[in-house]
């Protein structure tokens, strides 16, 4: 591909981050696009319609462990430990439908899971007859420090377990009774709405203490975490997406599985040919474990999202680096909350910053539910006010963000990037002014601004 | 907006005839200068044009994935959609895509909620990872899971005689659990046992045509479950007319013979069926639901709602179906397509078993559409007699086979075993002429002879 924006010059130092940075991206919108990572991966395209035997029978391969080897050096994982899956949501797919789900099981998600996630625990304990988990969530409503968060983890567990006192949960991470019930938590790494950060690695010390299974949905992660070092960590399974913020095409995500839980992965979804091979060998020739050989191949796909990796930390090397493009994100968005929070005249959710990676939450200039008083907000209204929020910052303003109800509240939710400067929160801002006036009209003409 | 400078063939003009089949048709494809493709049956070809169109839908989705996804996406996934059950004869809300047939497949079999005493039959031929996947249902470490059992197949097979084989092993199955009832029929309550059956509408190796819709019926009428796994079809094989046939579930590939971008299949499930695949794989949003509306006010069947968007893909390939059929309607649409391929494959297969010196495998032509398999020049397993073809000698030969055909000849077909005997799978295609089929006969037979030399137990066989 041809193109100013289609290249960069790997010698010469890149332009300061903020706006200067846009032109690396083509978006009509303010929207995550990354075209030299998208020419990169067309490229990778044609190869294989140029020549699709040698490259689905030969090229494929070494290129896609490449791939898993740089992802895995990021994530502080063994190459063996990391597979690639084409997003998140099937990665946690894979791994709480490989579980053989006992009558007695636990199955715990939380308020704020994602809702595809949500939807496949509630999947799980839906099969009409025996055998099926129970399941159940665990409300958090933000803004809570880190230690509320970890004390009503517990507090939940801890009310189940009572609950279920009857059921023995002996099939605890490390142990060897594998046939008795099973306690399996899903943990948000970095919840979607709102888009806070969790006390992971604490709650995942909590499960090791109760006999938890941990399946981290960690779809936000890689690229906007730093320092998630799984080895020492040590969650039992850990999903994370590479086209939201490590600038992989979409779609791709990593799917770890440390060795010791490895045997529980018996197929990939949908299984492979390679699955109940005795000695799996990659078709690079090495004798590599059944779960990397599985996962190499579940099927015929478009494999350049798993190649365009590499195109994208080297992009992310040579703007800076990790630690550079966290560090000015992060700042952006903190900075950008607070600015954001002061056009609207509201207020940030995460007052502290131990919440705040990358993404910022705050309140929107509308009524707020409260306890005590007749709502404000209905199952009638809530989706209609959705729609408009939706509709109006796309059409009438150009830009976008995410934006959720939440503890009665309406939020918005801003994420900063490498080409976003306080200037774009103030837009937003100033968008959300307009459009929430806008909304209090029509919907609550007769409420006083809260 | 940039877009990948492709070459010529990327676009057509459809008010001039396309240029005659064969070679002169090769423009529109990507391939190579002097690669030889005998293999579309393994993984398809998009045509030049519907790459560029393909192109433009990613960058748009990239964009603008908001307005894409809002305001676009819907609309040509439904036209898509349309598109693809008219060639199927099939309700439109009775198809849905998936990202490939062993998906499909899977997502199919893995929401039958298995009980124990169930049965799942599949053939010694079906695909490989399609097997494993009736093979890891019975994995499950504990009950409730199904019982898999394969029916053996050994080719050639006249029609008549694959229906029986099947009907020989329904029969044993059924001898083997004289308590189970297999009450759990298609159409029926629910209560009971489950006899699931997986057919092949078109084998991969070797790439051989079933009866299935004969089968399909035979299992209508046993009240067997009909899975088929038809991942050769769509493209190849014409008038599919699913209503007509009825079968349980029944899945494609289109980016394998219908040109679109890689990787994009078909899952039809009829509007009886859908109850029974719950939810998409992975599971999407819209579970849940009884009647999801996704387009504005009007109501869309569960099953077609939760395969809009069952979590974050590229969804080109879907859309790449649009273009592709535009694109074959030029070419003269699927029969005209279909009549070249299929006359191309029994003559190439023909001239590929005179230059090697052996035969065809299908030699009364009724499994053959557009692939065609000949034996290769090596020795052949003799039933009784011990076997060169140890698990060392055949990683060997077929590891040969690929370097020597790939960098020495620039040519692709694919290599299988079967009944003792080494063959390869040549597909016909309309960039293809028999000069191509001619080609590969003179580089399977120079390769060949290169590996009995290599490997001395096979000169001592005799041929």
């Amino acid at each position: 591909m041809t193109g100013e924006r289609f290249s960069y010059d790997s010698e010469s130092a890149p332009p300061a981050f903020g706006h200067p940075l846009k032109k690396y991206w083509a978006f009509d919108k303010d929207y995550i696009n990354l075209n030299h990572v998208f020419a990169a991966a067309a490229e990778i395209l044609l190869r294989a319609e140029q020549h699709p035997d040698r490259f689905h029978r030969v090229t494929y391969m070494p290129l896609l462990e490449e791939s898993r080897e740089l992802v895995a050096e990021l994530i502080g994982a063994k190459l063996n430990e990391v597979v690639l899956v084409p997003n998140a949501t099937h990665g946690l797919n894979t791994v709480l439908r490989s579980i053989e789900w006992r009558e007695g099981d636990i199955l715990l998600g939380t308020s704020t899971t994602y809702g595809a996630i949500t939807k496949t625990l509630k999947f799980l304990g839906d099969r009409s007859e025996a055998p099926r988990p129970v399941v159940y969530s665990v409300t958090y409503t933000f803004p809570l420090t880190h230690q509320e968060i970890v004390d009503t983890f517990r507090t939940r567990v801890r009310e189940l377990k009572f609950q279920h006192a009857k059921t023995r949960f002996t099939n605890v991470p490390g142990g060897s009774d594998d046939k008795g019930n099973r306690f399996v938590a899903v943990i948000d790494s970095i919840a979607s709405n709102p888009g806070v950060l969790l006390p992971w690695k604490e709650l995942i010390k909590v499960c090791e203490e109760e006999g938890i299974w941990t399946v981290l949905d960690a779809a936000h992660s890689v690229g906007q975490e730093p320092n998630i070092n799984l080895s020492e960590a040590k969650p039992d399974f850990w999903i994370s997406n590479c086209h939201k913020w490590l600038y992989a095409k979409r779609s791709c995500a990593i799917l770890y599985v440390p060795e010791r839980n490895q045997h529980i992965i018996k197929s990939s979804m949908p299984t492979s040919h390679m699955y109940g091979e005795s000695t799996p060998r990659s078709r690079t020739g090495e004798q590599v474990p059944t779960f990397v050989a599985q996962h190499e191949w579940t099927g015929t796909q478009d494999f350049s999202p798993y190649l365009s990796v590499k195109a994208a930390l080297r992009f992310r090397q040579w703007l800076g680096g990790e630690d550079k493009i966290h560090e000015y994100c992060h700042g952006l968005a903190m900075k950008g909350g607070v600015r954001l929070a002061e056009v609207m005249n509201t207020k940030v959710m995460d007052e502290t910053g131990v919440l705040t990676l990358h993404m910022t939450n705050v309140l929107m200039p509308l009524p707020v539910d409260r306890a005590g008083q007749p709502p404000v907000y209905t199952s009638e209204n809530l989706p209609h006010i959705n729609v408009m929020l939706r509709e109006k910052l796309f059409d009438d303003w150009n830009v976008y963000a995410a934006h959720y109800y939440h503890a009665g509240g309406w939020w918005v939710r801003a994420s900063a990037q490498v080409w976003n400067e306080v200037s774009d929160f103030e837009y937003l801002g100033m968008a959300l002014v307009a459009i929430c006036k806008e909304i209090r009209t029509k919907f609550f003409p007769d409420v006083s601004d809260a | 907006m940039a877009t990948l400078t492709l070459s010529e063939g990327s676009t057509y003009d459809p008010s001039v005839p396309p240029p005659a089949f064969g070679h002169a048709l090769k423009k529109y494809w990507a391939f190579d200068e002097g690669y030889v493709n005998l293999n579309n049956g393994a993984y398809g070809s998009q045509p030049l044009p519907v790459f560029a169109e393909s192109q433009k839908i990613q960058l748009l989705s990239e964009q603008a994935p908001d307005e894409f996804h809002r305001r676009l996406y819907l609309p040509l996934l439904d036209e898509a959609r349309a598109n693809v059950a008219k060639l199927l004869g099939a309700k439109v809300d009775e198809v849905v895509f998936v990202t490939n047939t062993s998906h499909g497949v899977g997502t199919v079999l893995r929401n039958i909620e298995w009980r124990e005493g169930d049965v799942i039959l599949g053939a010694s031929i079906t695909y490989q990872a399609v097997a494993n996947g009736i093979r890891y249902l019975g994995d499950r470490s504990e009950q409730p899971r199904p019982q898999p059992y394969f029916v053996e197949l050994r080719l050639p097979m006249t029609h008549q005689e694959l229906i029986d084989a099947f009907r020989a092993k329904i029969r044993e199955i059924k001898q083997l659990h004289p308590e189970t009832e297999f009450t759990y029929t298609p159409g029926s309550e629910g209560q009971g046992n489950r006899f699931v059956v997986v057919i092949d509408a078109i084998v991969s190796l070797p790439g051989v045509a079933l009866p299935w819709k004969r089968l399909v019926k035979m299992c209508a009428e046993d009240g067997l479950w009909s899975v088929i796994d038809a991942a050769h079809s769509i493209g190849q094989e014409v008038n599919i007319n699913l209503s007509e046939a009825r079968p349980d579930f029944w899945i494609s590939n289109c980016h394998k013979w219908l040109y679109t971008k890689r990787s994009c299949a078909v899952l039809y499930v009829p509007e009886r069926n859908q109850h029974i695949i719950k939810s998409s794989i992975p599971t999407a949003h819209a579970y849940g639901s009884a009647t999801a509306t996704s387009r504005e006010g009007k109501p869309v069947p569960s099953f077609v709602a939760q395969h809009e968007w069952s979590a974050t893909v590229d969804f080109s390939p879907f859309l790449s179906t649009t273009h592709a059929l535009k694109f074959r309607e030029w070419l003269g649409g699927e029969a005209k397509i279909n009549s070249y391929c299929h006359d191309l494959a029994v003559r190439g297969g023909t001239r590929l078993a005179d230059i090697l010196g052996t035969k065809v495998l299908d030699e009364s032509g009724e499994l053959t559409l557009n692939m065609t398999n000949v034996m290769l020049p090596l020795p052949v397993d003799v039933t009784g007699k011990p076997s060169v073809y140890n698990a060392q000698n055949m990683a060997t030969i077929q590891a040969t086979v690929q370097q020597k055909q790939l960098f020495e000849w620039n040519v692709a077909a694919s290599l299988l075993f079967h009944a003792g005997a080494w063959w390869v799978r040549a597909s016909a295609q309309v960039w293809t002429e028999i000069s191509d089929f001619e080609y590969l006969g003179k580089a399977l037979a120079q390769i060949c002879e290169e590996i009995i030399e290599d490997i001395p137990e096979l000169k001592k066989v005799d041929a």
